[in-house]
């Protein structure tokens, strides 16, 4: 009931951003600065929060029906295989990502980019480390 | 490591979809199991011995030479 209810939450959420985005773009003259930008980050969030939001409330109503389907999609999200397989293909997407963003900040550094837009992906970068690190410390105390 | 996971549910005369369901994992789980593609959790070893009334050691076979 809870999910259902938060499905349904960003569906309006999400329907909220689109049209507020659209509004935006509609009604503005000669936008300046950051609202150049923020109308359309508006319009691209919205659509995936209502996709998002619209699809599970759908694929609710469908199952509601279909206790039986359910409960084999529930055991397809739980089965420890499948977890298993999940957190081997995200742990060699990381490791891919260290490599893949490392070329890519030098490449950036090389083309002089602009220092600022360089150092918010050098930060970035640098916080998923340490966020691997502190999960990889969490861990070890828990297990 | 090898198990006799196959053989034990082919005794029993019940279909891979039905230890599934019974076990609650996927059909591709027992598949994986079977043809030792998988080593399964302690908790579903122990499930698996639970449901056939056998002991973990009698389905799962544990040889040294396996150990990476």
């Amino acid at each position: 009931m809870k999910k259902s209810v938060s499905a349904f939450i960003l569906m309006f959420l999400g329907l909220a951003l689109l049209s507020a985005g659209i509004y935006t773009v509609k009604t503005s003259i000669d936008p300046q600065g950051m609202m150049r930008v923020l109308p359309y980050l508006c319009i691209g969030l919205g659509c995936g929060i209502f996709g998002h939001g619209t699809g599970d409330v759908i694929s609710r109503r469908i199952l509601k029906n279909h206790p039986a389907k359910e409960k084999e999609i529930e055991i397809e999200r739980q089965d420890e295989r499948n977890i298993t397989l999940g957190s081997l293909a995200k742990a060699k997407a990381y490791d891919m990502m260290i490599y893949v963003f490392g070329a890519l900040m030098l490449a950036f550094a090389l083309m002089e980019v602009d220092l600022a837009a360089l150092l918010l992906l050098v930060f970035a970068y640098l916080f998923v480390v340490a966020y691997g690190i502190y999960y990889r410390y969490k861990y070890d105390k828990e297990m | 490591m090898k198990n006799r996971l196959g053989e034990i549910r082919k005794k029993h005369g019940i279909k891979q979809e039905e230890l599934a369901a019974a076990l609650e994992v996927s059909r591709q789980t027992i598949g994986s199991l079977e043809n030792g593609r998988y080593n399964p959790s302690i908790l579903l070893a122990f499930k698996i011995a639970r449901y056939f009334d056998l002991s973990i050691e009698e389905i799962f076979i544990y040889e040294e030479s396996e150990v990476k």
